[in-house]
């Protein structure tokens, strides 16, 4: 799959509580194309948020292994210095995430969180301004994240994900603290975006008809190796 | 049964709110312990330093009222009294009452009177009320248990007669003496005092905002559980009175070992204080005074009462008076104006110390705000958006840990000023006492000797014997007449013949030409720095003397340094001292030159025919003077160092829960792709910035506090000043102190950072969110 961006090989993770080990993923396989989107759901605790770390080197894998944008990272090589800068350089520059709330700096306004994720992503601030109108919320830039409403604050977000112009977006529920009609317009903004400006999405989600709406579906739930 | 099952729910519903309540501390436990060891520790420094303070004045308040208008008798031959002289006076029909002050090795002066003897004082004209207290070592016991007292060092015995008795009622082998068990320090053992009281104060203080700032970081943390308790339906002020319930059960827990501990402390200082008390003031510390335990026990109590409740009232009270905070700000800003001006004008040590207090209000009202604005200022000025993400989260930082940095800035500036006061004193002293201690050896005069005789035999050998040099001191009293008042001030008199070349390398305050040429001709006298200030006098003006009767009056040629007594003093030439000056103790100076000590000793025993010399060299002269303010200034020293490691330690506890609060955003810069070392650095710089700066803000205040310590209280506290003198390598080191705590906080940090399970949803429930 020559135009792959993000191939996944049987990854696997576990976590230790007490005594026991307790799986989380086991021997998960997939690939996401260029511009394509795919949604993880699965109840709470089946590995959707474990899922997002991992593929953004946040954690480590037990086994497998993540392609991502031709690099490799085998779960069998010591985790190194190097891997970790690599990881750290694809989120800076290629991997953009969105969680459920508390994205942006508080002590920064809406303007300067877009221009402090955009400038750290080695893009030209300068644009920030028109992201936050394309998202619009251009007339909220002076102001700080606690002086917006939670929709608005998720808008930012977005314009701060975009800004870096990213191959990849892993967003975490992003819509899971927000009202539905509110819920249903940050949706709208992000597919929107995604695929106006031809990147990749990941989207974890509890809501089955959003999922509907990504290309790929992956239920964590019920499966055992894809 | 049914009513004892309704009784059993309802005790079961009453216990629901604080077992909810208190469900916190199981879940942090290091929280309850710190905020317990911070009642204990503050406690345990107070009570220490009031102990102490109370135990002073009552001993000050005990001298004054028990030897005050006494008269004593001594020998004329000046021979120490024994049991026979108590005896000859006693059948001489006199009424006298042994009075015998005893130093034990370890522990404070003890006075052992005869209940008996005492008995006839109740007679006379006066009641000496005083000794008619219980003897129950407070300070007196009887004289029994005074002399067997273990290890006593020092002792000395007084027989005491009632002011009705007249010299022609004594045999004839005694005279009449004012007794004193020190010279008259008038305002300067309350000033003292009040310089302890104010380091007491200073340590209620940042023992007060250190409780508050773990008390309120504990209230941030349970925030979430308040709005779950009253979304349950239980009110506010239900809570509160719980909280209220549950500072008080904790501070009473932790007051009483806190006071204990105290006054333990009080105890393993009370000799070393007890000595610098009696080189001040000449005071000694008795035993078994200061203030009972209830006092210290209800004051803190208050303490952290007013400490954990502050924001209850605070709030209350701002309810009903809004006020802008630029209006606080330009309080703020008035009042640390007020201090400036009236630290240097104040005309009284009370007006200094309020002073003090105003400039220390409005500085650690103005700093954190300061601070933030300049940050922001910053923030504002930088086009990088890191930078100015680092400014702004500065100005968080200081809003946030506005009291624990606000105590390490008091705490430090405290350090700076003690330290370098005491620096000060001790190069001074050093230097004052290398000039005072010329001589290489000090030959007291035995009572009954002639002194004469001795000088002849010195002034015939200094012409034969190359490098000599000698002279003769001669020590009394004598009263300073002051046109305005109708009684004089009793001075010491330092009397020189020759006036020898041994001491004209001291160095003046103030001088007319050729002070020494002046002294040595008669034609002039030489005062010390506390009667200077004391009087008003400078070089140039005349004095007048008052020696029994026969007057003296001088030009003044020179005002001298002269540290660590109360006293004023007067240097004569010993041949201009008149006839009626009755000598209280006569040395002799020397440094014999080539043929050393020995055929000076031989001489002094074959004019003297005494066996042994009362002779001690300049070493031994030094020690003695410098080891009692060693052991004063490690004390203080120690305190200071307690009380700045006591705003550290808080600090540094502040500075990590607030930041593991903020650890979401640090995580949120490695989610963007920042590598981690370089969040460690923003990190690091974010720390070393807030406590650096700190640092660099506490130096002014701290100069300032030198600058008042040296030129305001010290000379009216003691009557003598010292120069002014800073300490840049001390500043250097305290910096460096500052760097580390904030180093500290950044690794406990780093680790806090490197723990997995840092979650978005922590940011805002721990009160994180702030900007």
């Amino acid at each position: 799959m020559t135009d792959s961006l993000l191939a996944v090989r049987g990854l696997s993770k576990h976590f230790i509580s007490g005594n026991e080990t307790v799986p989380v993923i086991e021997k998960l396989s997939f690939t996401l194309g260029q511009g394509q989107s795919l949604a993880l759901t699965g109840r709470s605790g089946s590995g959707k948020s474990t899922l997002l770390n991992l593929l953004c080197g946040l954690e480590w894998p037990d086994t497998g292994t993540i392609v991502m944008q031709e690099q490799v990272f085998d779960a069998g090589r010591a985790r190194g210095r190097g891997t970790t800068e690599a990881w750290s350089a694809l989120r800076r520059q290629h991997i953009g995430v969105v969680f459920q709330e508390a994205n942006l700096m508080p002590a920064l306004s809406l303007l300067d969180n877009v221009r402090f994720r955009a400038r750290l992503a080695g893009r030209d601030p300068k644009n920030s301004e028109d992201w936050l109108t394309r998202l619009d919320i251009s007339e909220l830039a002076g102001r700080y994240p606690d002086q917006v409403s939670g929709g608005q604050r998720q808008r930012a977000a977005l314009a701060m994900v975009f800004a870096m112009e990213p191959a990849l977006i892993l967003a975490d529920e992003p819509t899971g603290s927000l009202d539905r009609h509110t819920s249903d317009e940050v949706i709208r903004e992000l597919f929107s975006l995604q695929v106006r400006y031809g990147c990749s999405l990941v989207l974890a989600t509890h809501d089955a008809e959003l999922a509907d709406s990504c290309q790929h579906h992956l239920d964590l739930g019920h499966l055992s190796g894809v | 049964m049914t009513g004892i099952r309704s009784l059993y729910q309802r005790f079961c519903r009453t216990l629901l709110l604080p077992w909810a309540l208190l469900s916190h501390y199981r879940r942090h436990p290091w929280q309850l312990a710190a905020l317990a060891v911070m009642i204990l520790v503050a406690t345990m420094l107070w009570t220490g330093v009031s102990h102490l303070t109370s135990q002073a004045r009552a001993s000050l308040d005990q001298s004054e009222q028990a030897v005050a208008e006494r008269q004593q008798v001594v020998r004329h031959d000046g021979q120490a009294l024994r049991t026979d002289d108590f005896v000859s006076l006693r059948l001489a029909g006199v009424c006298v009452m042994p009075w015998l002050e005893v130093t034990p090795e370890a522990g404070n002066r003890l006075i052992g009177i005869d209940p008996l003897a005492a008995r006839c004082f109740g007679d006379g004209a006066e009641a000496p009320g005083s000794w008619e207290q219980p003897l129950d070592g407070r300070p007196f016991v009887d004289i029994h248990a005074a002399a067997t007292t273990d290890g006593i060092r020092e002792s000395q015995l007084s027989l005491l007669v009632s002011d009705t008795t007249r010299a022609e009622a004594l045999p004839p082998a005694y005279q009449l003496r004012r007794f004193s068990a020190g010279p008259d320090t008038g305002e300067l053992g309350d000033s003292f005092l009040l310089n302890l009281e104010a380091l007491g104060i200073l340590v209620l203080l940042i023992a007060a905002l250190l409780l508050r700032s773990v008390y309120l970081l504990g209230l941030t943390q349970r925030r979430n559980s308040f709005a779950l308790l009253h979304r349950f339906g239980v009110s506010p002020d239900r809570v509160q009175r719980w909280l209220m319930l549950e500072t008080f059960v904790l501070a009473l827990i932790c007051v009483v070992p806190g006071v204990w501990l105290g006054r333990w402390l009080a105890a393993g200082l009370g000799s070393g204080f007890g000595e610098a008390l009696d080189n001040l003031f000449d005071i000694p510390l008795y035993a078994g005074q200061g203030q009972s335990w209830l006092t210290p026990a209800l004051v803190m109590l208050a303490v952290v009462k007013v400490a954990s409740l502050g924001d209850w009232l605070w709030l209350r009270f701002r309810q009903r008076l809004f006020v802008p905070a630029p209006v606080w700000a330009g309080v703020a800003a008035m009042l640390l104006l007020a201090g400036l001006v009236l630290a240097w004008l104040g005309p009284s040590l009370f007006w200094v110390f309020a002073a003090v207090a105003l400039v220390f209000a409005g500085v650690g009202w103005l700093t954190p705000v300061a601070v933030a604005r300049l940050a922001h200022w910053q923030a504002f000025r930088s086009e990088a958006p890191l930078v100015r993400w680092r400014y702004r989260e500065l100005a968080v930082l200081v809003r946030r840990l506005t009291l624990p940095l606000v105590a390490l800035q008091f705490a430090l500036a405290m350090v700076l000023a003690v330290q370098a006061l005491v620096t000060t004193f001790e190069d001074t002293f050093d230097h004052w006492l290398e000039q005072r201690l010329a001589a290489a050896y000090y030959i007291d005069v035995p009572a009954g000797s002639d002194s004469d005789e001795v000088a002849n035999w010195l002034a015939g050998q200094q012409t034969e014997t190359p490098g000599m040099e000698w002279h003769r001191v001669v020590r009394g009293h004598a009263d300073f007449v002051d046109a305005g008042k109708a009684d004089g001030q009793q001075v010491d008199v330092y009397a020189l013949a020759p006036v020898s070349s041994l001491v004209r390398g001291w160095e003046f305050l103030e001088a007319t030409a050729r002070p020494w040429e002046h002294l040595a001709a008669g034609e002039g006298a030489l005062i010390n720095e506390q009667l200077a200030r004391r009087e008003e006098v400078g070089a140039g003006r005349t004095i007048q003397l008052d020696f029994g009767g026969q007057s003296l009056t001088l030009p003044v040629v020179g005002v001298y340094p002269d540290y660590g007594r109360p006293v004023g003093e007067v240097l004569l030439n010993a041949d201009s001292l008149p006839d009626q000056f009755t000598p209280r103790s006569e040395s002799y100076a020397i440094t014999p030159g080539v043929p050393g000590i020995g055929p000076v000793v031989e001489a002094f025993h074959q004019i003297w025919g005494v066996q042994s010399l009362p002779m001690r060299d300049s070493d031994t002269v030094r020690e003695l003077a410098t080891g009692v303010f060693d052991q004063t200034f490690a004390l203080t020293r120690a305190m200071t160092l307690l009380t700045l490691v006591l705003a550290a330690s808080s600090l540094l506890m502040m500075g990590w829960v607030f930041f593991s609060a903020r650890a979401w955003y640090f995580r949120l810069l490695e989610v963007w792709g920042m590598p981690k070392p370089q969040v460690a650095a923003q990190l690091v710089r974010l720390s070393l910035m807030l406590t650096g700066g700190i640092a660099v803000l506490a130096l002014p205040l701290g100069i300032w506090l030198t600058w008042v310590l040296v030129h305001r209280i010290n000379p009216l506290a003691f009557g003598w000043s010292l120069p002014m003198a800073v300490y840049p390598v001390f500043w250097l080191e305290l910096g460096l102190l500052s760097l580390i705590i904030g180093l500290s906080i950044a690794v406990l940090m780093r680790r806090q950072l490197g723990r997995p399970g840092v979650a978005p949803v922590s940011a805002n429930t721990l009160a994180g969110g702030e900007r």
